[in-house]
């Protein structure tokens, strides 16, 4: 084989390599993403802090991890159970969608309070805000990592 | 609305990642079917446009088994052609033109002949490597050009064919079918497209066709020893079976359905309710009918298939379809027990090759043992290195050896005994036991009959088997069995 | 106006996306080295210059991405880039003279400066849509306006289109030429991630049952007929099976990942087969398609002429291939293949890159796959999500689709393998699909807020704006 066909099939063969490195490069990203994913599911984008609670169920101070669509009612199918005569069985839904906390009322018969105020279609909730369903209170906040 | 009720978009998407990834997976493989496994015998297409574009470089030689030159480049005017020194190889070596393609074996191993195949994977490889280095390499195939030329000098100016094979390796010796053509008129430049129109005008007996491996013939009664076959492989019958009704039969005829079989053609054997043998001796069309109807169609068809029915017999020149029957009939293809009797004795619509029932004399002879037919030898470097050697091969285990001696002490019988002389006796070779079964295929209409032959040489150790057709040559007794007997005579000479 | 946005813009290093360009980079240009190498039979640079002036403005945009600093995916545009480089690559080896455009002033374009310019324009559209959009209400509010103007390109084909080789695809408005259809698959989408969007929770959770048959509510059944009856449309009068195909494909993808009901599929599967059953037995064209995808061989020089040099094309690589510019010469200026630098372009590449190069394409576009895909499972709401995995899947069931077809697995269709086969249509549609998926993963914009958060008043004046609005308000 002469220097000249070494010489081409070096190229040849370095331009496949070269595709392979770049997809070899992607496919690292590509588990290091997988990781993050599973380890990001694994931890509740946020948590509920009773802040109050007529009957002690669930006791004050407790915290309660968030599922992507939490629902909060008297029915024990809920995310959230209380213990609560003025909450309906299913009350409240609080849904997580890029990054933001959305609450809705499900209809109850009280009504849902975001910081006093009345909930009415889907709102937005901040962490460090307040809901109220029933005579249950709670707080929205982070996760703590 | 309640939107809950809608399932999470996130768990559809991964089963959609899911597909994709299967659809291209299915894409990998179908790359890995194509640039691996089927590579190599894609490069070596003959349709090949890179076949294709080598048109211009030098080509092997095709040789048969002693050496004998059969086609080779030659120089004629500073412009490269092919020449075909013997005119007697044709049309097995076929031709090779620039402008009008190829056939025969010129074709098969084109790519070998130019250079192109690689001899391994390995190889293929390292060429890609190098600056794509074309080795044309030398076909060395079975023929025997002195056994080759006989057969066509035996055939004459009749149209016909002989198929002359090796019985215990496959190895085809002799492969004659005319009329044939001139291979050199073909691919002289200029005026070779005015010959090839020529061959193919109507009325002109399709010399481009190769009977011996693509003529579909009417077998006649060389066929009742493939209902032997089946009958015997099968069990229905043993070399003892006799039919208490043939003998009367012989006389008023055998009715199937309403349908008289006749016979009438070996009245000395007159009250004798034939066996096997006797009944292979005397060709009874009677007594195979009534194999056949015992064997069944399934079994008839299943056993044929086993001799290479009903399947393009893998050769390195295409081969025509045998079938027993033409099929679509309600009887295992067969129309009704009429025509499963008709078939059992060679008529019907059973329609067979020449190199077919030479395979058939061939498994007989050669124990029960069908070996795979081959022509090719070796391929061989210019240099002389061995690149490719055939080695023989079993085919199909079709009969024990136990169960096929009946057969060959029946063909044995049908040249060499009392009975069978009348019939077959002149295919037999002075001074050595000679086996064969005559064929004398009807065509209904006034035009004579097809004239067969099938047989074997010695009978106890048999070195050659050969089928014999004339086409509408007459009786295959008298026609087609000397030309079978001197060919294998020839050989165990030739050979000895 | 101008100086908030200005003021908003903050530029963020994208240092992934910097590297993987780098990585590409380099690989063009040693593939290019190979080429011109094995085609002046000595080591050689040949003339780097379409090249260069691609790797430049892939730069450019890259810088561009940067400055303006949106959170938008690294890894899809590397990719593309990369795709688009080896298209050029192929393209500089075919023919120049196979296809030639007269360029006014800047004289006769052959070949490969033409995929350079559709390559230019592509990325820009990808940029362009990357950088600008931010908002995606021009899409969710109008999608009844977006299905009328699929609909009336659709109609504009059938009675002004240009024939070309039997099929009917071409729109030619002054000089300019395009394929409608290109552009139907990104409406398409846009379409069906509305609608499936808005209407997923009833699909999803109502039936109507028929014998042993889940169908869907007749409401919501009948918009999947007339997704059949577009498909099928495109089938007879484009005589365009490859879009047709598609467009059923990627609606019945997008109906599972919205209803996920396997009932609903397998109920389109069932339409697509009854569809095909009417079209072989009416269409001449189809059968000619499925009898030489069948056995190629036995027209071998006849209708599956292109299939079987096709299938030559690929024996010919092998596993490692001929190396750039070493596939089958044609001297005489026809090609090995028929349409090797558009249909066939797969073949011809893994001719010359083998089955390696071949594969190491498959992993490309299971990259964009990947991307989308994810885009589409971090889209914040429904219709983000569907559209994401919409244009993700018009994008990898073409390019599948046509590999497939080029290795007789499936019979051949005239869809174009995105960013690599030669062709204007093909690649501003592909890069409309590529730059909306870079701007629905930008991970920093406020998510929208649901749908339901639009007061009645805003819905209204949304409606009544223009003449969108009121082809909304009829559909409704």
């Amino acid at each position: 084989m002469s220097a000249f066909e070494i010489l081409v099939w070096i190229l040849r063969l370095g331009f496949l390599g070269l595709l392979y490195l770049f997809l070899a490069v992607l496919a690292r990203g590509l588990l290091r993403d997988l990781r993050g994913a599973t380890a990001r599911t694994t931890r509740a984008a946020g948590v509920l802090v009773v802040m109050a609670a007529p009957a002690g169920a669930p006791p004050v101070g407790a915290t309660m991890a968030l599922e992507t669509i939490t629902t909060i009612g008297r029915d024990a199918d809920n995310v959230v159970v209380l213990d609560d005569a003025f909450a309906s069985t299913h009350h409240a839904r609080l849904t997580f969608r890029g990054r933001v906390w959305y609450l809705e009322d499900l209809g109850s018969t009280n009504g849902t309070r975001l910081n006093g105020r009345p909930v009415e279609g889907v709102v937005a909730v901040g962490f460090g805000d307040e809901i109220a369903v029933g005579e249950t209170r709670f707080r929205l906040e982070p996760a703590s990592a | 609305m309640n939107r809950g009720a809608a399932p999470l978009v996130q768990r559809g998407l991964a089963r959609l990642a899911v597909a994709v990834v299967l659809c291209y997976a299915a894409v990998a493989l179908g790359l890995g079917y194509w640039q691996g496994l089927q590579a190599q015998a894609l490069t070596n297409d003959p349709g090949n446009p890179l076949v294709a574009a080598l048109r211009d470089g030098p080509r092997g030689r095709i040789l048969d088994a002693r050496g004998t030159v059969l086609a080779q480049d030659a120089t004629v005017g500073g412009v490269r052609v092919r020449r075909y020194p013997l005119l007697a190889a044709e049309p097995v070596v076929g031709y090779w033109s620039p402008t009008l393609g190829s056939a025969g074996l010129e074709h098969t191993y084109d790519a070998d002949l130019s250079g192109l195949a690689g001899t391994s994977p390995v190889d293929e490889l390292l060429r890609k490597f190098g600056a794509s280095s074309a080795t044309p390499l030398d076909v060395v195939t079975s023929l025997d050009m002195r056994l080759q030329a006989d057969a066509v000098k035996l055939l004459g100016k009749q149209k016909g064919a002989i198929v002359a094979l090796d019985p215990t390796t496959g190895r085809v010796l002799a492969l004659a079918s005319t009329p044939s053509f001139d291979p050199d008129q073909v691919v002289a430049p200029g005026t070779g497209p005015a010959y090839m129109a020529s061959l193919s005008a109507p009325g002109n007996a399709s010399p481009l066709l190769d009977r011996a491996t693509q003529g579909l013939y009417t077998p006649g009664s060389v066929f009742k020893m493939v209902t032997a076959v089946a009958g015997i492989g099968s069990g229905a019958i043993t070399g003892a079976t006799t039919y208490r009704d043939q003998p009367g039969e012989e006389r008023s005829g055998f009715v199937v359905d309403g349908f008289k079989v006749v016979d009438g053609h070996h009245d000395f054997t007159g009250t004798t309710a034939l066996d096997f043998v006797q009944a292979t001796e005397v060709s009874c069309n009677i007594y195979f009918a009534h194999v056949g109807l015992a064997t069944g169609a399934a079994a008839l068809r299943g056993w044929a298939r086993r001799l290479g029915f009903e399947a393009p017999i893998p050769f390195d020149l295409p081969t025509a379809t045998s079938q027993v029957t033409s099929g679509g009939g309600p009887l295992d293809g067969f129309v009704d027990d009429v025509e499963l009797a008709n078939a059992a004795y060679g008529q019907g619509t059973t329609a067979v090759t020449p190199l077919q029932m030479a395979l058939v004399a061939a498994t007989i002879a050669n124990g029960g043992t069908l070996m795979r037919p081959t022509l090719l030898d070796a391929l061989r470097s210019p240099g002389g290195t061995v690149v490719q050697q055939t080695t023989p091969r079993v085919w199909q285990e079709v009969l024990s050896s136990a169960q096929d001696a009946v057969l060959r002490e029946a063909m044995t019988g049908a040249v060499e005994s009392a009975w069978g002389r009348p019939f077959a006796g002149s295919a037999a070779i002075p001074g050595v036991q000679t086996a064969g079964k005559t064929g004398t295929a009807q065509l209904g209409g006034s035009g004579e009959p097809h004239a067969w032959f099938i047989g074997f040489a010695p009978a106890a150790a048999p070195r050659i088997a050969v089928a014999v057709i004339i086409e509408q040559g007459g009786h295959g007794g008298e026609v087609a069995a000397p030309l079978g007997g001197q060919l294998m005579g020839d050989w165990l000479r030739l050979a000895p | 106006m101008i100086a908030r946005s200005l003021a908003g813009i903050h530029p963020r290093p994208r240092g992934r996306e910097t590297s993987l360009l780098l990585l590409a980079a380099v690989a063009l240009l040693t593939g290019w080295l190979s080429l011109a190498t094995t085609q002046a039979g000595r080591l050689s640079a040949g003339d780097p210059g379409l090249l260069v002036i691609y790797l430049a403005a892939a730069g450019v945009i890259h810088v561009l991405f940067v400055i303006t600093g949106r959170r938008t995916d690294q890894v899809l545009f590397p990719a593309v880039v990369l795709l688009g480089g080896i298209s050029l690559l192929f393209m500089a080896r075919l023919p120049p003279s196979l296809v030639t455009q007269d360029a006014g002033p800047a004289g006769v374009l052959t070949l490969a400066p033409l995929q350079l310019v559709w390559l230019l324009l592509s990325l820009s559209i990808i940029a362009g849509l990357a950088i600008v959009v931010r908002n995606d209400t021009w899409l969710r509010n109008y999608k009844y306006s977006w299905a009328a103007a699929g609909v009336t390109l659709l109609l504009l084909v059938f009675l002004f289109g240009d024939e070309v080789n039997g099929v009917r695809l071409m729109l030619r408005v002054g000089p300019i030429v395009g394929q409608p259809s290109e552009l139907l698959k990104v409406i398409l989408v846009v379409f069906l991630a509305g609608y499936l969007a808005e209407n997923r929770a009833l699909l999803a959770g109502t039936s109507l049952r028929v014998g042993p048959l889940d169908l869907p509510p007749l409401a919501y059944l009948l918009p999947m007929l007339a997704m059949w009856g577009i498909a099928l449309a495109v089938v007879v009068v484009q005589r365009d099976l490859g879009a047709a195909l598609l467009f059923f494909a990627v609606f019945l993808g997008l109906l599972y990942v919205a209803t996920q009901r396997t009932s609903f599929v397998a109920l389109g599967l069932l339409l697509a087969a009854v569809g095909s059953v009417f079209l072989y037995a009416v269409e001449p064209t189809v059968q000619v398609r499925v009898a030489i995808w069948l056995d190629p061989f036995a027209q071998a020089l006849g209708s599956g002429f292109q299939i079987v040099r096709g299938l030559y094309a690929f024996g010919r690589g092998g596993l490692v291939g001929t190396g750039l510019g070493a596939g089958l010469p044609s001297p005489d200026g026809t090609l090995a293949v028929p349409a090797l630098h558009t249909d066939y372009v797969f073949a011809g590449l893994a001719e010359e890159l083998g089955a390696a190069g071949a594969i190491a394409l498959i992993g490309l576009y299971l990259v964009i796959a990947e991307r989308g895909l994810r885009i589409a499972a971090r889209g914040a709401d429904d219709f983000r999500a569907l559209l994401a995995a919409g244009l993700t899947l018009v994008l990898v069931l073409q390019a599948a689709l046509i590999m497939a077809g080029d290795l007789k697995l499936v019979p051949l269709t005239g869809v174009t393998l995105p960013f690599v086969a030669y062709g204007g249509s093909s690649l501003l549609g592909s890069g409309i699909c590529v730059g909306l998926l870079m701007a629905l993963s930008d991970a920093g914009v406020e998510a929208p807020a649901p749908p339901q958060a639009l007061t009645r008043g805003e819905r209204w004046r949304a409606r009544g704006r223009g003449v969108a609005g009121r082809v909304e308000r009829a559909v409704r």
